[in-house]
């Protein structure tokens, strides 16, 4: 019944919107993902380092030097790439070290009081009322007859996520250094025989997570608002997006998935009340999980797959 | 006066549900991110039921209690066989499913949901202000540690606490993980639905921000700061980060709102800083304030003392003289002696695939009273698989597995153990949190302490078997020579040392068969001689033994019958002397 009131039009404005929030979910979800599979690390403070990135964007743009903002970009993307960086190196690397085998535990326990620490930090710093980040002229683009709308950022956001999950990926494929991530991730003891120091690739990967989520949230706070506690909801999504793709696998994979769930959210808004979409995004997950937890085969091969335990 | 009530009872809901999630991350290792949304379940369950079925309060708690215990155990069923970050995604999940479902039901107030509760009604007395809910909820608190403490500090606590270090090995000693991680996730779901109940009960709404994430965030943070596994910690953490409130507004003169975001930045700074400096927290696991105020004593020194010392068994050779490998005549005497035992475990068949891969290939063995077999081959020959075949922890392709004529397949690890067949691992898999007393305490079988109804309602009985346990499994520390290490963490000890601990683990089921994998792999030669002496005096004492072993020493001087293995088949069998006089066996086994 409900269905048949959708019309052509609503269901593309629907797939547009879900092609341009998966774009976000996709990247972050690569992120996550590409600090999880090799590191070994829950970083649940990336929700804290999304929206850092957009409140350093903020400051730098609109508020102290006035930068351009493509320059206040690149200064906050840098300051919010090196603060991931030092998380890993000074805060995860000597806890890992130390726990040992609860090394997940004692990580995620860490990431999560850097979460909760910085986001009220935040709220000391810039208050808890919502900022907004000036300078780029908004165009509305019409698409398939007026069927879609969507504005400028969201090609841009598109564009930019795609472009850097493409770029991922072929570091990954042709580079050596792209092959020592792998190869960590594979197994960090051979690839220290062999060479490759896994405390850098560590790095490089949180340097690369976190350059992503500050791209996500630029995007997001162009389009909307920055606030203090804008990081959680994508974060969340970004961790079922990386476990639901699996975070061995591929950036272009992760990606997709990411575009997958949020067209899930978008469609099921044509069956369900829009009150229920998230919660649908979720339902999934818990099934995807019920489905590994009474599967030994799943869980065997998810466990050859890649993360996990030995890396805790 | 009110407002340091109302943050008083406030501290005290807290200390409930800090309560209830130690027993499931601290004592079980459970980590769950959704805690507040169990106590959800218990707010708009009080709240629905008070608002438009205008029950008291009371049922109204118990009926949430309920509804979040069945959501407990359904989480648990859900979480039984996922890792650490799978669980901690599963939990928050299902605390955005929770709160998203209830955000759309017009019955439980939508997104605004349940607001204007009506007063609680306790027993014709109305707790109207703050300081009508100091007392009930001083009383609830109290019997919540007492409950939890009755849980964690009791043989039931122990098995969670083997579930949270190897569930595996938990698994091995007879008891079902299975049915300890529904019960916790549920008892600790349902004390979480009654400190919900009674958080909304006394704010008189049930909203998703009353129990938003930064809730459960809050509650694990609480947990963390205290203490894992140490109800005391909980309460304090509890009252170290609610108190912090008032501390902010009165003391240091910030405004409410400014006051909780200072709170939560430094709880988040603290949890920080106490990873780096103080991971298990301000009171450890096992830390007793007043064990220390009576001058116990001090653990670090204790540990430094013996953690080099030479088990009794090694240091006195109270067992056997060293001995030499038997000549021939007495390898033969011994094989002839093995056939004519009674045969206990048979083997038929037994057969398992990994795709294209053959781990086991229609294998057949028996094992017989009072000998020792042994299993040898190649890396790689599928030995230690065998092992997890023969015990549940793989299913076969095909085959059968009789103990004593009862087939074993399709029985899972712990009823394997229960029936009379228990394993030990090649990698030792200590309890390393728990002592050397608890680790071989809980292999003892029958405990009425296991099981929450005598818990509860015969603690008599429960005590004096957990005396009776203690006093076996100080037996089996003194048969392996290790007694004088009962208090010290099998974490502090030595690789030899712990593998004699994980032996008096494995003699501790009383089981009649028992298979050891490699039990002298990686360990020095006085710790080798003190081995072989204990699982000779095993078989005198009647013990059916099959050893997986690489040293041929040690099968030499061990091994009644030798079973050879290749790529997943038994290819030959004898006496070890036999098997190694065969050159095509002796080319496999040692790649020449």
């Amino acid at each position: 019944m409900y269905l048949a009131t959708i019309t052509f039009q609503q269901f593309t404005q629907l797939s547009a919107n879900g092609v341009i929030n998966g774009a976000a979910y996709g990247l972050l979800g690569v992120g996550f993902a590409l600090i999880l599979g090799v590191t070994g690390r829950f970083h649940f403070a990336f929700s804290f380092t999304y929206s850092l990135a957009a409140y350093f964007v903020f400051t730098l743009h609109n508020r102290g030097p006035h930068l351009n903002l493509w320059l206040a970009l690149a200064v906050g993307l840098a300051l919010i790439t090196a603060l991931g960086v030092g998380i890993e190196r000074y805060v995860y690397q000597p806890l890992a070290v130390r726990a040992g085998a609860t090394a997940l535990l004692a990580v995620f326990v860490a990431a999560l009081g850097i979460g909760i620490a910085g986001e009220n930090l935040i709220r000391l710093f810039w208050g808890s009322s919502s900022q907004s980040i000036t300078g780029l002229a908004q165009k509305p683009i019409h698409l398939f007859k007026n069927r879609a709308i969507f504005l400028n950022y969201d090609v841009y956001q598109v564009v930019s996520a795609a472009g850097l999950v493409m770029i991922l990926a072929a570091l990954l494929r042709f580079t050596p250094l792209g092959r020592a991530i792998k190869a960590t991730r594979g197994n960090p003891e051979m690839a220290q025989i062999i060479g490759i120091n896994p405390r850098i690739i560590y790095m490089v990967c949180f340097a690369i997570g976190t350059l992503f989520s500050g791209v996500a949230a630029f995007w997001y706070s162009i389009k909307f608002a920055v606030v203090p506690d804008m990081g959680l909801r994508p974060v969340i999504f970004a961790f079922v997006v990386a476990f639901l793709a699996g975070t061995a696998r591929s950036p272009i994979r992760v990606f997709l998935i990411g575009i997958a769930v949020s067209l899930i959210e978008q469609w099921s808004s044509m069956v369900m009340s829009v009150r229920w979409t998230q919660t649908a995004v979720f339902v999934i997950l818990v099934v995807y999980l019920i489905s590994l937890s009474v599967d030994p085969k799943t869980l065997l091969a998810r466990a050859r797959g890649g993360l996990a335990s030995a890396k805790a | 006066m009110e407002i340091w009530f109302n943050y008083l009872n406030i501290a005290l809901i807290f200390v409930v549900f800090a309560l209830s999630l130690n027993l499931l991350l601290g004592y079980a290792g459970q980590v769950s991110v959704a805690h507040a949304s169990f106590g959800a379940i218990g707010g708009y369950s009080m709240g629905y039921f008070a608002m438009v079925r205008h029950w008291n309060f009371v049922p109204g708690v118990l009926v949430g209690m309920l509804v979040s215990l069945i959501f407990g155990i359904a989480v648990a069923l859900c979480a039984l066989k996922l890792s650490v970050e799978y669980i901690i995604l599963l939990t928050l999940a299902v605390a955005s499913v929770i709160l998203g479902v209830f955000s759309t039901f017009k019955q439980l107030g939508g997104s605004y949901g349940l607001i204007g509760i009506p007063v609680a009604n306790l027993f014709g007395w109305k707790m109207e202000n703050p300081r009508d809910w100091v007392v009930p909820l001083l009383v609830v608190a109290a019997i919540v540690y007492v409950f939890c403490w009755r849980i964690g500090e009791s043989p039931f606590g122990r098995v969670l606490k083997g579930v949270r270090e190897d569930d595996r090995a938990t698994e091995a000693l007879g008891k079902s993980v299975f049915r300890y991680k529904v019960l916790v996730f549920a008892i600790s779901s349902m004390l979480a639905g009654l400190a919900g109940g009674l958080y909304s009960s006394y704010l008189h709404l049930a909203t998703p921000g009353v129990f938003g994430f930064s809730i459960s965030l809050a509650i694990f943070a609480m947990v963390i700061f205290g203490g894992m596994a140490n109800l005391t910690g909980s309460v304090l953490g509890a009252i170290v980060v609610q108190g912090s409130q008032p501390l902010l507004e009165r003391v240091v003169k910030l405004s409410p709102e400014r006051a909780g975001f200072v709170r939560l930045a430094l709880y988040g700074l603290l949890l920080l800083v106490l990873m780096r400096l103080r991971p298990q927290g301000v009171l450890p696991e096992g830390f007793s304030l007043w064990r220390r105020l009576r001058g116990g004593g001090n653990d670090r020194a204790r540990i430094e003392m013996v953690k080099d010392a030479i088990p009794a068994v090694v240091s006195f050779q109270n067992i056997h003289e060293h001995e030499d490998e038997p000549s021939h005549d007495a390898q033969v005497a011994k094989e002839k002696a093995w056939g004519a035992s009674a045969l206990v475990l048979q083997v038929r068949g037994l057969t398992k695939h990994f795709g294209g891969i053959i781990a086991a290939d229609d294998l057949t063995m028996d094992l017989h009273k009072g000998t020792i077999t042994a299993l040898v081959g190649p890396n790689g020959a599928g030995k230690t698989t065998v092992f997890n075949l023969l015990t549940g922890y793989i299913k076969p392709d095909a085959g059968s597995v009789q103990l004593n004529g009862v087939d074993l397949i399709g029985h899972s690890p712990h009823e394997v153990a229960r029936r009379g067949m228990v394993r030990s691992f090649q990698d030792v898999r200590l309890f390393m949190r728990l002592s050397c007393l608890q680790n071989v305490a809980m292999a003892v079988q029958g405990q009425p302490g296991e099981h929450l109804v005598p818990l509860f309602f015969s603690p008599r009985s429960v005590d004096k078997a957990e005396t009776a346990t203690k006093e076996k499994a100080l037996e089996w520390l003194r048969f392996v020579g290790m007694d004088q290490f009962a208090d010290i963490p099998a974490g502090a000890l030595s690789y030899g040392q712990s593998k004699l601990v994980a032996l008096a683990r494995v003699l501790a089921t009383e089981a009649d068969v028992l298979l050891l994998d490699e039990p002298a792999s990686g360990i020095d030669t006085q710790w080798v001689e003190a081995m072989l002496a204990l699982i000779e005096s095993l078989r005198t004492q009647g013990r059916t033994i099959c050893i997986v072993e690489h040293n041929l020493h040690v099968v030499g001087r061990l091994a009644d019958h030798t079973y050879f293995m290749e790529l997943g088949s038994i290819t030959a069998q004898g006496t070890i002397e036999e098997l190694t006089a065969a050159p095509r066996l002796a080319a496999a086994y040692f790649g020449t």
